[in-house]
């Protein structure tokens, strides 16, 4: 069987594989190549060894959106995991309308970043100016807010259904037993639902963790890093030093600063993973 | 075993495959623009085959920056494409984005032949990709020279439409308020104006000044286009056109202008902050103030199909700050606009540009286009008269020998060096900051940008 | 039973607050459909909370101008054809290979399994700039054919989903229809597409729910010349010098939505599930 199998590879294998080295695997390695020159258009590319990335590192804008990056990371994780938990379980406790309710909070996760930003961009101006405070524009704090209940709005809906798809796995008559011999419905909860739930909780953790990470079109409509990049995430300020910056040097640099955003990226995936993993297998 | 080496092989074969598509592309450039270009001959002028006759071997491909424009363009596109047969495509960047736009566009191998920069800062980044302008028809058509953009002996960047901007005034609602606008020849009689306006406020039922919105939308009224006021005066007493330091010898002034507006706005100066470019507009629009600092690009937000003001409503006045001599002070004029030429295009494209800008400045055809339909003032010989209230504003002025005032802003350090300005006006508005925050940023921030640019 | 009455009175609590939480959770969208419906003058920071009245009620103006200066119908179309055909090329090359390379111990399998992983956590600004220039060397750069594209930089996602399903699936059926005289193309298409089907269903959602919605791909890759897709169409009712035309954008901010939210309340049922099996698998 494998080895008729493996005479149809052409069929099976190489229209993916030529899309994947197109798409994928030699602009990766074309990229990281071209994060050690110095170039415009790839006409003029001149090697430069490692100044690019020395250069990232005096660039205060990157530093400053690392930071922005992490802190948003960070909130934006907790809030919409406690917060997609916790209206799981109240749609878990089989109240009528609940079908409805699901409809309704997943709805924001079908619509786009761009189109997303902009309705949070109308909203929330129109609510800071009522109360008279400045916009989101020339505010970096209230952009960073803006931001939080922008991704919560949108992402809350999607983990929601994955904690309920958990919570409902778990087996009725083992809370039931539990219940019998005494147990509150606090120990319920974090004694059994929280760890039977818990490959969901590493999928949305890992979910919502790289999707704020890498977050981009939404940061671009919401505050377009207004005011003078301070509300930039990463992924938005290698965009800006990539294209919005023209002049020879800022090309390497922002493909250099590419390289290294992609780095954060696997590390926190991996230690992520890692972390979340071993509390399962306690559990 | 074998399996191995067959995922060598078509690994080795990809990859091989993928490095020559990669390193031929600029080797196969040629033969894929000529193909691009019979297939968009054949689509944009599949209305006028048979006005193909002279057909030119090159195309145009317009990046063009002012969204406002694009119907407009495209328009005279098609009109060019039918009368000569070159192909001509104009794409408009959207709003904020040109940069951006440029940048990818520039990459690939169907590039702009003709794109734009915004002045000397714009231009040092594009500047190896402008082709030399100078001794071209163009050029020799232009009425002053001060509208190209020079670097060195080459004329890099021709400036392509004069914009003037200054205090747009609603005569009618001035009148109601007992004035005209032969009342205001001074910043003295500007502030004796809005203030009486405000006393009056609840009388009258609207006040001095539109809000001065400080988001992104306008906040560049404020750090960019009324701050060139103090640096024109100040470079035109010390007979210079562009400096390392600024000195900020008439901030004062600046701040009495800035004050007068924040003061006598539609609303408390704390909450001007939270107020945009669009509600700046609209409350002149709705007719709650009667001026409204701007340029004449905004002719077409005011006048025309369902907006509220005729030609006879409207003027514009010179934003007076009490510095020189002000009863001959014009409004600001110049440009911010200048085309340039891709260098990297193949000569029949080039040729093909040149040929579209040349035509677009001369014809009949062109200028009356951007004239009428763009509401342009062009720096050309056989420049038509723009409809533009606000532009024949300008030039009754100029006429009546009053000196325009120079847009030196083009000659500010760095777009960091506006938004520190900008955003100490804003702190200065809601009053958590004080006006020295202000001259801090203004000059410290540029003796520190300028230092920036020179080092790099 | 006392315990049950308690259960009800807080489920009924509960049940008020979630309805309070959904209306504010759906305001957004409301709030945009209404001033889609004003005039652009009545659209300020100050009044974008007020109901359209006589006064500034424009009716469907908005849509009207929106959809004839922005040619929005072309840019919903090119959206639409983006969409399906990237859909459908990953469903079906994907599966194919993703059968293959657990079906097939090897060198080529497992390589390609462990670049898709890879490709996965690769952010898009990494080769956003290799990518267009190779899109545009190899022509790559229209609606009809921007497929490729999404299929090279999608696969990972869909190998991934469809290899985690075809470990769990027995072999047993396959080699019955291999006996029968089925070759590998006929087995696949008869035997294993069939089963695969919930897998993808879910790869379809998640797949579509990224290219309709992407910006940054298209925006770099298409050629702008000629085509524009809805996000890279809302960007243009910014002007220069700070103006935006709201309520035309609010206008096509709704077109834009409501097809989706209308295909979500149709087929809830398949997203929903899909959504749960694709992270379950993921």
């Amino acid at each position: 069987m494998e080895k008729a199998i493996k005479r149809y590879w052409p069929v099976f294998v190489l229209p993916t594989l030529i899309a994947f080295i197109i798409g994928f695997v030699w602009p990766f390695i074309w990229g990281t190549g071209l994060s050690f020159c110095k170039f415009t258009t790839v006409k003029n590319v001149q090697f430069a060894g490692l100044s690019n990335y020395k250069m990232i590192f005096m660039d205060d804008t990157f530093t400053h959106a690392f930071w922005f990056t992490a802190a948003f990371t960070v909130v934006s994780t907790v809030l919409v995991n406690v917060l997609a938990f916790a209206i799981a379980l109240l749609l878990t406790r089989g109240m009528r309308g609940t079908n409805a309710f699901r409809t309704i909070f997943f709805l924001p996760n079908l619509i786009g970043g761009i189109v997303l930003g902009y309705i949070w961009q109308i909203l929330l101006n129109g609510l800071l100016s009522a109360w008279g405070k400045s916009l989101l524009a020339l505010n970096a704090t209230y952009g960073f807010w803006g931001l939080i209940v922008l991704m919560c709005w949108q992402q809350i809906g999607y983990m929601m259904i994955i904690y309920i798809a958990g919570l409902q796995n778990v087996p009725t008559d083992l809370i039931e037993a539990a219940r019998i011999d005494g147990a509150t419905s606090s120990q319920i909860l974090f004694k059994i639902k929280v760890p039977m739930v818990m490959p969901s909780v590493t999928i949305c953790t890992f979910l919502t963790l790289t999707n704020s990470f890498k977050l981009f079109d939404q940061n671009l409509s919401l505050t377009a890093g207004e005011p003078a990049k301070q509300s930039m995430m990463l992924a938005y300020n290698i965009y800006d030093t990539f294209y919005a910056r023209s002049g020879p040097q800022w090309k390497g640099i922002g493909q250099a600063k590419a390289v290294v955003f992609f780095l954060f990226v696997v590390v926190i995936s991996l230690l992520q993973l890692h972390f979340t993993r071993s509390k399962e297998v306690q559990a | 075993m074998k399996a191995k080496k067959t995922l060598s092989v078509t690994l080795a074969a990809a990859m091989a495959a993928g490095l020559l598509v990669g390193c031929g592309g600029s080797a196969s450039t040629a033969t894929s623009t000529a193909e691009a270009a019979s297939t968009a001959d054949s689509t944009s002028t599949a209305a006028s085959t048979e006005a193909e006759a002279p057909a030119a071997a090159g195309k145009v491909y317009y990046l063009n920056f002012k969204p406002e424009q694009d119907e407009a363009w495209q328009d005279l596109a098609k009109k060019y494409t039918e009368e000569t047969g070159v192909p001509v495509t104009v794409v408009t960047a959207a709003s904020g984005q040109y940069e951006t736009t440029l940048m990818s566009e520039m990459a690939k191998s169907d590039a702009p032949t003709l794109f734009q920069v915004n002045g000397p800062v714009g231009l040092a980044n594009w500047k190896d990709y402008c082709y030399d302008l100078s001794g071209t028809k163009i050029a020799g058509d232009l009425t002053s020279d001060t509208y190209a953009l020079k670097d060195g002996d080459q004329m890099l960047g021709i400036g392509y439409v004069i914009e003037s901007y200054g205090l747009i005034t609603n005569k009618t609602l001035l009148e109601k308020a007992g004035y005209t606008v032969d009342d205001i020849k001074s910043f003295d009689d500007l502030k004796k104006v809005a203030e009486d306006i405000t006393a009056r406020k609840d009388e009258l039922g609207f006040s001095a000044f539109s809000s001065a919105g400080m988001d992104g939308s306008s906040d560049w009224r404020y750090k960019t286009h009324l701050a060139n006021l103090p640096i024109y005066f100040e470079y035109q007493e010390d007979g210079i056109d562009n400096t390392d330091a600024i000195k900020g010898t008439y901030l004062d002034n600046y701040k009495n202008i800035f004050d007068l507006y924040i003061n006598n706005s539609t609303c408390d100066p704390a909450e001007l902050a939270g107020k945009t470019g669009d509600d700046s507009r609209n409350e002149f629009l709705n007719e709650e103030a009667v001026f409204y600092q701007n340029g004449s690009w905004e002719y077409t937000n005011l006048v025309g199909d369902g907006k509220p003001f005729t030609d006879d409503d409207l003027t514009m006045l010179p934003i007076y700050i009490g510095v020189g001599d002000e009863a001959n002070q014009g409004l600001c004029t110049g440009t911010e606009n200048y085309w340039c030429v891709n260098k990297e295009a193949s000569e029949d494209d080039i040729n093909a540009t040149l040929d579209f800008m040349y035509w677009c400045v001369s014809s009949d055809e062109g200028t009356k286009a951007m004239a009428n339909d763009m509401g342009f003032v062009i720096p050309f010989k056989n420049a038509v008269e723009s409809p533009n209230v606000f532009v024949k504003a300008d030039k009754e002025m100029t006429a009546a020998g009053k000196t325009p005032v120079a847009w030196n802003f083009s000659t500010m350090p760095s777009e960091n060096w506006k938004n520190g300005v900008g955003s100490a006006l804003t702190a200065y508005a809601a009053g958590t900051g004080s006006w020295d925050d202000v001259v801090t940023a203004f000059v410290d921030g540029w003796a520190s940008e300028a230092a920036l640019n020179a080092a790099a | 039973m006392g315990a049950t009455k308690k259960d009800r009175r807080i489920n009924a609590v509960l049940s008020v607050l979630l309805t309070i939480l959904c209306i504010a959770w759906m305001y957004p969208v409301f709030m945009i459909l209404m001033n889609s419906l004003k005039t652009e003058r009545a659209i300020t920071t100050t009044h974008a909370f007020e109901l359209p009245n006589a006064e500034t009620f424009v009716g469907l103006k908005n849509y009207i101008y929106g959809i004839q200066e922005m040619d929005f119908l072309s840019s919903f179309w090119y959206s639409l054809v983006i969409t399906v055909s990237s859909v459908a090329l990953i469903l079906l090359c994907c599966s194919m290979c993703a059968w293959y390379i657990t079906r097939v111990q090897g060198v080529l399998g497992k390589g390609m399994y462990y670049l898709c992983v890879f490709s996965m956590i690769v952010p898009f600004q990494m080769v956003m700039f290799t990518l267009a220039k190779t899109a545009d060397t190899l022509k790559l750069n229209n609606p009809y054919n921007i497929c490729i594209i999404y299929l090279g930089f999608g696969a990972g996602l869909a190998v991934f989903m469809f290899t985690g399903f075809v470990k769990s699936m027995p072999i047993a059926i396959e080699e019955a229809a291999m006996i029968d005289g089925c070759n590998p193309i006929q087995i696949f298409f008869k035997v294993v597409c069939p089963i695969l089907k919930p897998t993808m269903i879910s790869t379809a959602i998640l797949e579509t729910m990224w290219v309709w919605n992407d910006y940054l791909l298209p925006t770099l890759v298409l050629d702008i010349k000629t085509y524009r897709t809805i996000p890279m169409a809302i960007q243009y009712f910014r002007g220069s010098y700070g103006k935006v035309e709201m309520a035309p954008m609010m206008a096509c901010i709704m077109i834009t939505v409501l097809p989706v939210i209308v295909l979500y309340l149709l087929c809830q049922k398949y997203i929903i599930d899909g959504v749960v099996a694709g992270a379950v698998k993921g």
